[in-house]
């Protein structure tokens, strides 16, 4: 609570803190995730399940594993350049940067939500605008404001952040204030060893239950990962899963 | 030396003629007044469509001559530039307004949506006197300078991004080194221009912005505009031994689509002009010989009574005449009239996606030239008299016996 009180530049470092320590959590860990999605649409659902690998927040390899029509279908994230695998294709696709705002797999989520890493401690103003007690925990609400030349295209982006660097939610505004997507941790807990948002959902705010639910079904962390994993050669080969 | 029948009294028999079969000959007439009509329509659309052309290629970018790195049109990256001195003034003759460009293919973001475009970033001044910016409807402010870092977009492009002036927008682009580059900018203005396609495509900040953006100190354009469209390959020749490393074209060269469609069109005019009068034709000679038919044996009686076979041609000619030259002027009359009609243009927005691959923008404006009227006017007229040669033929051939036994 003191937080609020004190002279805005101390409220400001703590925001910034607060994202870093957030940020610094997953840095340098490696884990191994199985985990299904649920896309929602007014009239349809699809689900499916994917297996990830990542090391730090640069590097990630994602291979869906079903349905059947998908299995295989993979991406690849290395620091700021992604690809895609298509095993019917047989085609590896080095991600334009100018797709990274499309959807990933037809889901809520963008590509650009998959593989922004710092960004928000360079390309943002960050303040804290509340802190509240809830239960066991403090509750940190974090405005980031993106610079004027920061490859940004939000208004302003909301961060609820509990103390133990649970993201609780994390709100996309447009340039009128009007909030568009919203990710929402819906349960949260313990699995592999470690406290987070075992369900999150990304909800697209403008588009009547439009939505998409990922969970963690069986997570490990520090986990050994093979040389390699993170090359265009195991995104071809379906190698790691 | 042959009793000569007076033209006057020629003309009145005609007339006379034609009013015996008032609504065959008022129907003939009406074909004609359509046929007229639509081809000088269709004619002053096609002109429309020309004029436009000129002003898209010419006036949009290229400007009549340029002078690009080789293998730009190719791969239109800013490693296909070239250095242009800072206090580069173009020696040439006829010189209306010159500018350069850094001109390479980009993205833009909003909020909600993405799109390919062409980064153009110029000196604001110069683009002034230059391109199409000059005649847009502006919406919020223009570039300041070369180092104004905000952007210009296209009405049709704000749309599709759901943004407006003041906002925020992502551009994406390569750097010099082949890496992507990215930064924020505020939007300046927003252009209407008379093309969709164009509000589309480009996309306007400050000459230095970009080049800072790009990591590069080269433009990858040398656009000039001359005072004569036919003094540009003279000018390209100049150019292109003052730029001896670089590629100086005409816009005819660099966009040879359109200058080939550009002359499709007079082509265009002259296959709908021939098609529309052979379709008449068939209406003309039918109604003439059926005219001479009905007529035998008056005409029998005339040359019998001494008119001379020169007369009776001259009297089915001039009746056909005066059928069509009635047509005609009725029928140019109503094109006319169908065009001041349309002189808002013809909004062809909803078909819009469709055509601007044509050079076209979503108006099109009718443009009627002198010229064209006269054109059809006298190909008509030259019409309506060949095909009187046949039935006048058939009754001139007319024996005055065999007519007057029937």
């Amino acid at each position: 609570m003191l937080a609020l009180f004190l002279a805005i530049p101390v409220a400001a470092q703590d925001a910034r803190a607060l994202v870093a320590g957030a940020i610094d959590l997953t840095r340098g860990t490696t884990s191994y995730a199985e985990m299904s999605m649920q896309i929602h649409r007014p009239d349809w659902q699809r689900n499916s399940s994917l297996v990830a690998w990542t090391s730090g927040r640069e590097d990630a390899l994602i291979r869906f594993t079903a349905p059947a029509k998908d299995a295989g279908n993979a991406t690849l994230k290395d620091d700021e350049k992604m690809w895609t695998f298509t095993p019917r294709l047989n085609r590896v696709i080095r991600l334009p940067y100018s797709l990274m705002a499309q959807s990933w797999a037809g889901s809520d989520f963008s590509y650009n939500d998959l593989s922004r890493t710092d960004t928000l401690l360079h390309d943002y103003t960050l303040s804290l605008l509340e802190t509240r007690q809830d239960e066991d925990h403090i509750v940190y609400t974090i405005e980031a404001v993106p610079h004027d030349d920061a490859p940004v295209v939000w208004g302003r982006e909301v961060l609820v952040l509990r103390d133990d660097y649970v993201l609780l939610s994390h709100t996309f505004h447009d340039q009128d204030d009007q909030p568009l997507k919203r990710l929402e941790a819906m349960e949260i807990g313990e699995k592999g060893g470690r406290i987070f948002a075992t369900r999150m959902r990304m909800v697209k705010l403008d588009e009547q239950d439009h939505w998409t639910e990922v969970s963690y079904d069986e997570v490990q962390f520090d986990v050994e990962l093979e040389e390699g994993l993170f090359t265009v050669y195991t995104l071809r080969s379906g190698a790691g899963g | 030396m042959r009793t000569s029948v007076p033209i006057k009294v020629l003309a009145q028999l005609g007339w006379r003629n034609l009013w015996r079969h008032r609504r065959r000959n008022i129907m003939l007439m009406g074909a004609i007044v359509l046929a007229v009509g639509f081809v000088l329509l269709a004619n002053s659309l096609l002109r429309g469509w020309q004029a436009q052309m000129l002003d898209t290629v010419v006036a949009n970018l290229p400007g009549h001559v340029k002078v690009l790195a080789p293998g730009y049109r190719d791969d239109p990256s800013i490693q296909r530039g070239f250095q242009l001195p800072a206090d580069y003034q173009p020696d040439l003759p006829g010189v209306d307004s010159w500018t350069s460009r850094v001109r390479v293919p980009g993205v833009i973001l909003s909020e909600r949506d993405t799109r390919g475009v062409q980064l153009v970033g110029v000196d604001p001044q110069r683009e002034l006197a230059i391109s199409f910016l000059a005649d847009v409807e502006l919406e919020g402010e223009f570039l300041q300078d070369s180092e104004d870092r905000r952007v210009l977009i296209g009405a049709g492009l704000a749309e599709q991004l759901e943004t407006s002036v003041g906002r925020r927008i992502v551009l994406m682009t390569q750097g010099s080194d082949g890496r992507n580059r990215e930064a924020g900018f505020r939007v300046a203005g927003v252009y209407r221009a008379s093309s969709s396609g164009l509000e589309k495509v480009f996309v306007f900040t400050g000459r230095r912005v970009l080049q800072d953006l790009l990591d590069s100190e080269a433009v990858t354009e040398l656009s000039i505009r001359l005072v004569e469209n036919g003094q540009r390959a003279m000018a390209r020749d100049l150019l292109q031994r003052q730029f001896a490393a670089q590629e100086a074209s005409t816009w005819d060269e660099l966009e040879p689509m359109a200058a080939s469609m550009y002359k499709f069109a007079d082509t265009a005019m002259l296959i709908w002009f021939s098609i529309m009068m052979a379709a008449l034709a068939f209406g003309l000679v039918n109604t003439l010989v059926t005219a001479v038919m009905e007529r035998t044996r008056e005409l029998g009686m005339l040359r019998a009574i001494g008119m001379q076979p020169g007369v009776v041609l001259l009297q089915v000619v001039m009746e056909s005449l005066m059928v069509v030259s009635l047509g005609v002027l009725m029928g140019i009359g109503m094109g006319m009239l169908a065009v001041y009609s349309l002189s808002d243009g013809i909004d062809l927005s909803e078909w819009t996606a469709g055509i601007e691959g044509y050079y076209m923008s979503s108006v099109l404006v009718p443009v009627l030239l002198p010229y064209d009227i006269f054109r059809i006017t006298v190909l008509s007229l030259l019409f309506g008299l060949l095909a009187s040669i046949f039935p006048a033929w058939r009754a001139v051939r007319v024996e005055p016996l065999d007519a007057m036994r029937r």
